[in-house]
């Protein structure tokens, strides 16, 4: 029951080109709607709530997500479910502290946030900043996990894998923008969610119908035994288990790419709406992924650890998919196999797509527009700049992710990317904000002692040194408090800034009622062309689209 | 178009048509924020907001502080497998979406009603009333809302 490693999938790689045929077609239409700089940037603000919920929640469940968190119930049992309880509860501050104030503040970027009252060029360039290394490190994890990926499920070369996959994701970006973007993040969004209910549905029957058995089963397949419905596998040190769900929860409410989905849709109103459905769908994706993971463990066994499944326990959804589609050799698990490597594929896709706008719009919107040209050029030009950053960033990132190769711990980087959001981007724009005495000083402190706690604690912990200097795999529960500080004491110790304390009610009352909020496009979105039907409403949920 | 901020960005006052958010100086903010009804809504949203906020931090950090420093409590079973933790876990995702219901239900019932009382009583935020982007802006359409007016009504319908 191993993956063919040699031979190339037929199957899977038909099924990539369909869905890469719809996502082409997709850029092809918003490519000649992308004229200007709101619809590049933020789609025309014509998205509505509740296909920005489906497209938050392709934005963000990544592949770290789906075969990730499988994996790591199969290998750790009750640890790896801490992730799927950490990544949903985060939507909790996104939607009470940021979802309506980001819309009802912003334009096109989180520096447009962070920058409204502070001095203009350091506010963005600190920004920029948190933004690209957040992108950075997450971008980078999504690719070489996308390599190691299709090279075991589809056996195409490691290289070639990550470049195929950098080059659509350029396209996507470069030619369709936001818009491109935004939906094919709808697509993955739909086809994740569908192949997950169908995974799980199908393990279920497979073991009759009780979902309680699943634990017993699982449990009895591990030699961990007992330990292993139990926290405590993965993380032996508690600090590092209260560590990472700090960093989850308030590091979403940092990650630009999904900060920056709040400008696509026409108020705050929508903003707020999309997230409620992102709620419902992500929420209903994590609970799921208990199926996928403690049934891989129930089925597959321990026999799976040694056998198909690799280390990081990436393969543990597709093999256990293509278990109970039949087994290796018949029909239905090779097809189920494929499908869930083509749909393991457009999940990398989307999320890496939503990835590369948002850092090209730090380098396009906040750093050449706004601090080198000073708002003086044209949007023209300011798209056209986005384009190249979005070339320069999507090469970078591809020659990494090749020169690194598939030995790249893929966890760490993911893990860091949420530690430098929730401790530089986080604090900074919640006390912009929220806290009138706030200043310039205060924000750029305030980034830069995040982006430098969180990357140096990682780098001096066990994840990367064998002789770690700090024995702390999860940096948030150190470097949270030393971004808030470095806001607070950065802010005290500098002197009051008048255009910020007298523009604090601007931003404090737009972002709260919306008056002077950024106005969509006329003509931007879907209608006036006539409404689809209703999708159903997540979780017996009402979520108003109206 | 005499009305600021209908338009996208500054381009009417300024070169750069990229720069970042308008700022409107017609509008009195420190008026605005003085208002009462502002001052309400900022009452009504953090007595929201707030317990909310305490309730989920409370409940999630218990939650991982008993799975860091209380593994075998955790993994009592309750039921067969079933175990303390997972039941706690279950329960987080519950809260959740119950907790989002209800911020939405009560945004939509007395926030908006409230940002929009506050829109109309000050002097050149009247470009910004009504629901979404079709009110005030001469037959915009742009988003998927119904007409002004309407809108918070059918909301109201579907939400109670």
């Amino acid at each position: 029951m191993t993956v063919p490693l040699a031979e190339v999938n037929v199957e899977a790689l038909s099924i990539f080109a369909v869905i890469v045929a719809i996502t082409l077609a997709i850029t092809y239409w918003a490519s000649q709607r992308t004229k200007d700089a709101t619809t590049f940037w933020a789609a025309g603000r014509g998205i509505s709530g509740a296909q920005n919920g489906f497209a938050i929640a392709g934005d963000y469940m990544s592949a770290a997500s789906f075969l990730g968190i499988a994996g790591l119930i199969f290998l750790f049992g009750f640890d790896g479910f801490l992730y799927s309880v950490g990544f949903l509860v985060a939507f909790l501050v996104v939607l009470f502290l940021l979802a309506e104030r980001m819309r009802n503040s912003g334009k096109f970027t989180m520096a447009d946030v962070l920058s409204f009252r502070l001095n203009e060029r350091p506010a963005r360039v600190a920004a920029a900043l948190g933004t690209l290394v957040v992108a950075g490190f997450y971008l980078i994890a999504q690719m070489v996990g996308a390599g190691a990926l299709i090279n075991a499920l589809v056996g195409i070369n490691f290289s070639v894998a990550v470049i195929a996959t950098g080059c659509f994701m350029l396209v996507y970006v470069v030619f369709g923008g936001m818009l491109a973007t935004t939906w094919v993040q709808i697509i993955k969004a739909i086809l994740l969610m569908s192949a997950t209910i169908v995974l799980s549905v199908w393990v279920l029957g497979k073991i009759g119908w009780n979902p309680v058995d699943l634990f017993n089963r699982a449990e009895a397949q591990s030699d961990d035994g007992n330990a292993y419905l139990e926290p405590g596998l993965r993380f032996d040190n508690p600090i590092d288990t209260v560590s990472l769900g700090l960093g989850l929860v308030l590091g979403t409410a940092g990650l630009p790419h999904i900060l920056m989905r709040f400008f696509t849709v026409p108020d705050a109103k929508a903003a707020r709406t999309s997230v409620v459905w992102a709620v419902g769908l992500i929420g209903a994706f994590y609970v799921m992924t208990t199926f996928l993971g403690f049934g891989a463990r129930a089925i597959l066994g321990e026999a799976g650890a040694t056998g198909g499944v690799d280390e990081a326990g990436n393969l543990a959804a597709p093999l256990l998919a293509q278990e109970v589609g039949g087994g290796d050799g018949t029909f239905g698990g090779d097809a189920f196999l494929a499908i869930i490597a083509a749909v393991a594929f457009a999940t990398i896709l989307a999320v890496v797509a939503g990835l590369v706008i948002s850092a090209s719009g730090a380098v396009a919107h906040d750093v050449w527009s706004n601090v080198v040209r000073k708002g003086q050029d044209s949007e023209h030009e300011e798209v056209y700049v986005a384009r190249i950053a979005a070339l320069s960033i999507g090469a970078i990132a591809i020659a990494i992710a090749v020169a690194g190769g598939s030995d790249l711990n893929v966890s760490y980087m993911v893990g860091l990317a949420f530690a430098v959001a929730a401790s530089a981007n986080f604090p900074a724009l919640l006390l912009a904000l929220t806290w009138k005495r706030f200043n310039t000083t205060g924000a750029v402190a305030g980034v830069l002692c995040g982006v430098i706690s969180s990357v140096g604690l990682v780098l001096l912990g066990p994840d990367v040194r064998s002789d770690p200097l700090i024995n702390l795999s999860q940096p948030g529960i150190i470097s949270i408090p030393i971004g808030f500080l470095g806001c607070i004491l950065g802010t005290l110790l500098s002197k009051e800034e008048s255009k910020a304390e007298r523009q604090f009610e601007e931003l404090h009352v737009r972002s709260e009622t919306g008056i002077g909020a950024e106005r969509a496009l006329e003509g931007a979105g879907l209608t006036p062309r006539p409404r689809r039907p209703r999708r159903p409403v997540p979780a017996g949920r009402a979520a108003p689209t109206t | 178009m005499d009305r600021p901020g209908l338009r996208e960005g500054r381009n009417m006052e300024q070169a750069g048509t990229v720069t970042g958010p308008a700022h409107h100086e017609e509008i009195d903010w420190d008026r605005a924020a003085d208002s009462s009804e502002f001052q309400e809504l900022e009452s009504r949203r953090r007595s929201f907001v707030l317990p909310a906020t305490i309730f989920f931090v409370c409940w999630y950090f218990g939650f991982i502080i008993l799975a860091g420093y209380a593994p075998g409590f955790m993994g009592e079973s309750i039921y067969e497998g079933f175990t303390v933790g997972y039941l706690i876990a279950l329960s987080q995702f519950v809260m959740v979406w119950v907790l989002a219901g209800l911020y939405l239900r009560q945004a939509n019932r007395v926030f908006d009603p409230l940002a929009r009382r506050v829109a109309e009583r000050t002097p050149g935020a009247d470009a910004y009333i009504g629901d979404g982007p079709d009110a005030g802006a001469g037959g915009r359409r742009t988003g998927p809302s119904t007409p002004t007016g309407d809108g918070e009504q059918s909301d109201r319908e579907v939400t109670s």
